[in-house]
């Protein structure tokens, strides 16, 4: 709809165009002069019939008519105009006689706007005109106005009403007519108008139009109607009493508008504010409020009030696994479940929550959705702890049959952190916080299961989980890095290989290990940590082959859930594809407690990992329990003997005793077997003597960057002035014969 | 109608100074002050035309007993001739109009005859106006 701005009244045309009608010429020229004098476009006809003729197909803006013509009077002439159509509200000026009264009466009669006594003095007519034009202007915009208005109201549902005190019900515009569905012409009764109101409104309303009549003021309200169609409309009606000029009230005058629409929309719109849009339960925002509101209750009625946080386990890996439209399925049966362990109300009354005494807090009860996979159930009401734990068992128990997403059964387990109002903190953020903790620590004691807060729960569960998103970061911020430890062939004194070992560099302090790879481990981050790994040892691989001909092979730790995967090999290839080395400058380290646990969906992968030339050594031997059954028939290369063997040799006799069996279920296997953790020449000269040629320990490098390492080799190894370099040669133990089986160009590398 | 004299000149005979009103003939002449129009010539010429149209219809409806034909006429002329400043004429036609309407007739004859009379002084008093000087 445009607006255009409404001309001014006064804002005339330039020339008003006048028809003159007089049969007495000397008149008719002389009112023509002076008007045309007087900025007038004037048309003259001398009798009615021509100035009905001109009229015909010609609109003029005013008609000056003598009212004494033969033939067609000006009486007979104005009427006859005024039927055509458009010249309804066309201003006609009559022209009469002084003494001329009865005309007078007349020219109204006949639809004349106004009279002019004649008269010589010409600038009395123009005025008299100029008047009668800007009165029809102001008048043809107020019909404007009325019907824009009236289109208005039509568009808004608008419509207003007059009531006046004695004189019946309510009276009604067109338009407010049509907000209740009545035709114009219509006089609905008040009582009429009441009973659409439903029932149970119907007396509300009444007492608030009844006292803000008792007290004359201003009356606004939203009142539900059933239409005679049937229709359910919401209505909003708003009136301002009127007054005598005694000051007593004599009625009301104001609008209706069907609001039905804005309310339908306004109720979306808090909806979508107040609820999660997925699982239609509250969420982070409504739960809050609610929670808020619970607290308030519980401080002035004195009882506790218990927030759980259920946080569903392993979520991510389904997500992961089956897709997000799965994970999306399953977020929403697992809300189903959830709603049915409390007495979940999905709307609150606001009104009813402000009655005092009520256990109108019970309304506040709810499961929503804090986010992902995030729940919170609020119990506005607990007798104590134990009333809240039942709750979390309940939770619990529901999560245990199974879920079916597409085809497949999933198993969905939950942790449960309780914190309890008041005792667990005195607002929303403490008791949410709290259950966090609660939560954390379930999770770090095995999941599926559920917590009260303590207070010597704070913060490990905080700072396991900040530590967690930080890995999860790490790679993309480029802070992890690989420090290499070489494998060192001591007889030739010379490096044979090097093992990957992975550092991250957070907030410029190296985190060892052992801080982060468990965390990794739990919460699956191992997996795109180890892929990192496999590729940046490549591209290490191909830098050191680029600078000093390396041609052995870089050992990289992976955990045996990697193993499962069916794209590991695939994923190895793409990386020594990338960096352009062969494939067997790869070699992968599995411990041998991780290999025994999970052999059935390891072999196969070994087998391929095998078939394209990546060889496998097992780590830490001799601390698992090894089926020696299997060991024979597994496609590996390597056995590592553990460093607590290596470290008690010289020491204890049953540590050698280890070492010799290893070594020689080693040879008889054809195995290479590489000793770790070797730190003084002790060790490498029992190990020599026994028969393990390669060794990785303090004695020669710790775990170095890449660079330190070539350092290392140019400084070291090369000049041949480190203290086990000469030993293990001059020794009279002969290098023990070696079966091999797979590639041992590794021992005849030359270090270049 | 054409145009025949400058009217601002004074050669107005004394009869048309008395029969026609001074100050009526200057306001018309105000409505064309420089005469480009000719303004007063066509008025006086639009009177004479008009004059002598209603006085044969004066004299129809006086032979026929025509009272309304009679009343048309006075009202018609009453304007006219106040138009152009023939002031005792245009009362005649007043008092005549008005004696039609309320039917109080008696001496409606010799009002007509003095009507008449004067219509027939104007015309002679407009008449030189509306010739060229010579």
């Amino acid at each position: 709809m445009t607006l255009r701005a409404v001309p001014f009244a006064d804002d005339l045309p330039e020339r008003p165009r006048v028809l003159l009608v007089d049969d007495d010429e000397v008149n008719l020229l002389l009112t023509s002069v002076a008007l045309r004098d007087q900025g007038f476009d004037v048309t003259e006809a001398s009798n009615g019939e021509k100035a009905i003729r001109v009229l015909a197909d010609w609109l003029p803006d005013i008609v000056v008519l003598d009212a004494v013509m033969p033939g067609l009077d000006g009486f007979e002439t104005c009427r006859e105009l005024r039927v055509l159509p458009g010249f309804e509200s066309l201003p006609v000026l009559m022209l009469t006689g002084l003494d001329d009264d009865a005309s007078i009466a007349r020219a109204y009669e006949a639809g004349a706007t106004d009279f002019f006594v004649k008269s010589p003095q010409w600038s009395l007519l123009s005025g008299r005109l100029r008047y009668l034009l800007r009165a029809s202007r102001t008048r043809v915009e107020l019909e404007r106005s009325k019907s824009r208005l009236a289109r208005a109201q039509d568009l808004a549902r608008m419509g207003s009403f007059d009531w006046r005190r004695g004189q019946g019900g309510p009276v009604f515009s067109i338009e407010g007519l049509r907000v209740f569905g009545f035709s114009p012409g219509d006089h609905p009764a008040f009582r009429t108008l009441l009973r659409m109101v439903p029932d149970e409104e119907r007396s509300a309303f009444l007492e608030l139009t009844h006292s803000a009549m008792e007290r004359s003021t201003v009356l606004a309200t939203d009142v539900h109607a059933r239409l005679q169609d049937a229709r359910q409309r919401i209505v909003h009606i708003e009136a301002e009493p009127e007054f005598n000029e005694h000051g007593n009230l004599i009625g009301y005058t104001g609008i209706v508008q069907d609001v039905t629409d804005r309310r339908l929309a306004e109720d979306r719109i808090r909806h979508l504010a107040n609820f999660d849009t997925l699982t239609g339960l509250p969420n982070r925002r409504q739960l809050i409020w609610r929670a808020e509101k619970a607290l308030e209750h519980g401080r002035r009625l004195g009882h506790q009030v218990a927030l759980l946080l259920i946080d569903l386990d392993r979520f991510k890996v389904i997500n992961d696994t089956l897709g997000h439209g799965a994970g999306d399925e399953l977020l929403i049966e697992v809300s189903r479940r959830l709603r049915s362990c409390v007495r979940h109300s999905d709307q609150v009354l606001e009104s009813s929550l402000e009655s005092v005494g009520v256990r109108s807090h019970r309304t506040l009860e709810a499961v929503g959705r804090l986010g992902g996979d995030e729940f919170v159930a609020l119990l506005p009401e607990v007798i104590d702890e134990a009333d809240a734990e039942r709750v979390a068992a309940r939770i619990l128990e529901v999560m245990r049959k199974p879920i079916t997403i597409g085809m497949q059964e999933c198993f969905v387990t939950a942790s449960v952190g309780i914190a309890i109002f008041p005792r667990d903190g005195a607002n929303v953020a403490d008791l949410l916080r709290n259950s966090d903790i609660a939560m954390y620590a379930v999770k770090s004691a095995g999941r599926n299961s559920s917590s009260l807060y303590r207070p010597t729960l704070a913060g490990v569960g905080r700072e396991k989980l900040e530590l967690e998103s930080a890995l999860h970061k790490a790679i993309e911020r480029n802070e992890l890095v690989l420090h290499y430890q070489p494998k060192i062939d001591v007889r030739g004194a010379k490096m044979v290989g090097a093992e990957a070992l992975m550092r991250w560099r957070r907030h410029g302090v190296l985190v060892a290990p052992g801080d982060f790879i468990p965390l990794a481990e739990e919460t699956g981050l191992i997996i795109p940590l180890s892929e990192w790994a496999i590729r940046e040892a490549a591209r290490q691989a191909r830098i050191w082959q680029d600078n000093f001909g390396f041609a052995d092979s870089i050992a990289v730790n992976l955990p045996n859930r990697l193993f499962e995967r069916t794209d590991l090999v695939e994923y190895i290839h793409n990386a020594v594809t990338t960096y352009g080395v062969p494939h067997h400058m790869i070699e992968l380290e599995i411990t041998e407690t991780g290999l025994m646990k999970d052999l059935q969906n390891v072999i196969p992968s070994l087998h391929r990992l095998n078939e394209i030339g990546v060889e496998i050594s097992i780590d830490d031997f001799g601390t698992g329990y090894s089926s020696l059954a299997y060991l024979t028939t597994l496609p590996i290369s390597e056995l590592k003997i553990d460093r607590s063997f290596v470290r008690d040799l010289g020491m204890t006799p049953q540590s050698s005793a280890v070492v010799t069996a290893i070594i020689a279920l080693a040879r008889s296997l054809g195995l290479r077997v590489i000793a770790e953790g070797v730190e003084n020449l002790r060790q490498m000269e029992v190990l020599h003597r026994l028969g393990c040629g390669i060794m990785q320990g303090f004695l020669f490098s710790k775990p170095q960057a890449p660079e330190d390492i070539e350092r290392w080799l140019q400084q070291t190894v090369l000049p041949k002035k480190a203290p086990w370099i000469g030993q293990a040669s001059a020794g009279d133990v002969p290098e023990p014969p070696r079966a091999t089986r797979g590639r041992d160009s590794r021992l005849t590398t030359p270090l270049g | 109608m054409g145009a025949r004299a400058r009217l601002d000149c004074p050669s107005v005979s004394d009869a048309s100074v008395t029969i026609l009103d001074a100050d009526a003939l200057q306001r018309l002449r105000d409505l064309d002050p420089k005469g480009k129009n000719h303004l007063l010539e066509r008025v006086l010429a639009a009177f004479e035309t008009s004059a002598v149209r209603l006085s044969r219809q004066l004299v129809e409806a006086r032979r026929g007993n025509h009272m309304d034909g009679v009343r048309l006429v006075a009202h018609t002329l009453k304007s006219s001739s106040a138009s152009i400043g023939a002031l005792a004429l245009s009362r005649l036609c007043a008092e005549i109009e008005a004696q039609v309407r309320t039917g109080a007739l008696s001496g409606i004859d010799d009002r007509l005859d003095a009507m008449d009379r004067e219509l027939r002084a104007v015309l002679q008093a407009v008449s030189p106006l509306l010739k060229p000087p010579q």
